[in-house]
């Protein structure tokens, strides 16, 4: 379907697209190892959590928490809170994100755009301070509805019922799905999806390794794991550098044609180190990753210039997925 | 036989302020163990009631221990193990 009465309603059902040239493709003994890539930069503000998001500002209505005139309340490092202020401008809420001050100034711009309030959390600590600052506001102002992606469950539902079922129809061979691990939303979601429909599908985890700033918490005590998270639902976990996630945000660019986010080239390197086992062990393997989003939000971050040695160290110290 | 372990700035107060230090271990218990030996204190920091604290994420080569076996992961020469604090994303 291409047609859609508001776009609103045009969220998900994204294309999934085939790596031809990074694929192994089919080998000497006939088995075949491919890379999907699932394109979630073409979802209405350009990246995966307009998912999620729409799904809890949808429930948070079902349920009357969100009535008309409420304010949303939200800790993000960009992309939900893109998606939270476009969804706000057009149900007609107004919306305050917390975000980190390490953060792309594109996405600071497009949220100002949307109608988003920023308040800036300290950049050390990343993410973390965001939730820690976003949880005292709230204390503030009761009246105010956060909806707290860390732990909603209709953030994995999101997944459940939409990026899953996607997938599966689009690649009913597939053998493997790669996502990144932030809210573990994406992975918690498709991942019961799958355990129901083809319990086989491995799930792999990638988590992106900041600069040494974004882990300066006072003490451990302060360490964050979100409500969502199951390990159970996982198979693998892989911590993916900035210096592996430049590179193949650039190799996906370069052999593909596709202009990913930096957090994609993480989640691409994870995909194939899945690649080369496959083809190790022998194994014909269909490998589903996401596209989280497109590179837009992060030129200014200089991810795509210069040398790889040079990308890595402007990164140092940013959130940069 | 050495492995690197890379510190968080956490638990430098421990290495002297050394953001990697050389141990060894046949697995991540033994390597642990080790550590305890040349930087007393740091062990109570990463275990607590016989498994990894919560907020404490261990990797060797890149792959989060905890779905390779946990303190049982075993090592081999070369290795490289990454200590980090647990911390948001999204």
């Amino acid at each position: 379907m291409t047609r859609y009465d508001s776009l609103l309603a045009s969220v998900g059902g994204t294309p999934l697209i085939g790596l031809p040239r990074m694929s192994p493709g089919v080998q000497p003994d006939g088995t075949h190892v491919r890379l999907w890539a699932k394109m979630e930069d073409r979802n209405p503000t350009g990246s995966i959590k307009d998912r999620p998001a729409l799904r809890m500002i949808e429930q948070a209505e079902a349920d009357g928490t969100l009535r008309p005139g409420c304010t949303i309340l939200e800790p993000t490092s960009g992309n939900t809170g893109i998606s939270l202020a476009m969804a706000a401008k057009l149900k007609g809420y107004r919306i305050v994100c917390v975000m980190p001050e390490n953060t792309s100034e594109e996405r600071r711009q497009l949220l100002r755009m949307w109608g988003a309030e920023i308040i800036s959390s300290p950049a050390a600590g990343g993410s973390n301070e965001a939730v820690r600052v976003a949880k005292q506001v709230a204390g503030e102002h009761p009246d105010w509805v956060m909806l707290y992606q860390y732990g909603n469950e209709a953030n994995a539902l999101a997944h459940e019922e939409g990026t899953g079922p996607e997938l599966l129809a689009d690649l009913p061979t597939i053998t493997h799905f790669v996502a990144g691990l932030g809210t573990t939303g994406t992975l918690m979601g498709v991942s019961r999806f799958f355990r129901g429909a083809k319990p086989d599908v491995r799930i792999v985890a990638a988590e992106p390794r900041y600069g040494e700033l974004v882990y300066g918490l006072r003490n451990l005590d302060e360490g964050f794991v979100p409500e969502l998270y199951d390990a159970s639902l996982i198979d693998s976990r892989f911590s993916v550098g900035p210096r592996d996630a430049v590179r193949r945000v650039r190799e996906l660019l370069e052999l593909e044609g596709i202009f990913a986010g930096i957090s994609t080239g993480a989640i691409l390197h994870a995909a194939l180190g899945q690649a080369a086992k496959a083809v190790k062990a022998g194994e014909s393997a269909d490998i589903a990753f996401v596209v989280c989003d497109g590179g837009w939000k992060y030129l200014s971050t200089g991810a795509y210039e210069g040398t790889v040695d040079e990308a890595e160290d402007r990164l140092d110290g940013q959130l940069w997925a | 036989m050495a492995i690197e372990v890379r510190i968080p700035t956490i638990l430098r107060t421990y290495t002297d302020g050394a953001k990697a230090v050389d141990a060894s271990g046949e697995t991540l218990t033994a390597l642990i163990d080790d550590l305890e030996v040349n930087h007393p204190g740091i062990k109570g920091r990463l275990i607590e009631n016989g498994d990894l604290r919560r907020f404490v994420n261990v990797y060797i080569n890149d792959e989060d221990v905890r779905f390779i076996g946990g303190l049982e992961a075993t090592l081999t020469d070369g290795d490289q193990v990454v200590v980090l604090p647990a911390v948001a994303g999204g």
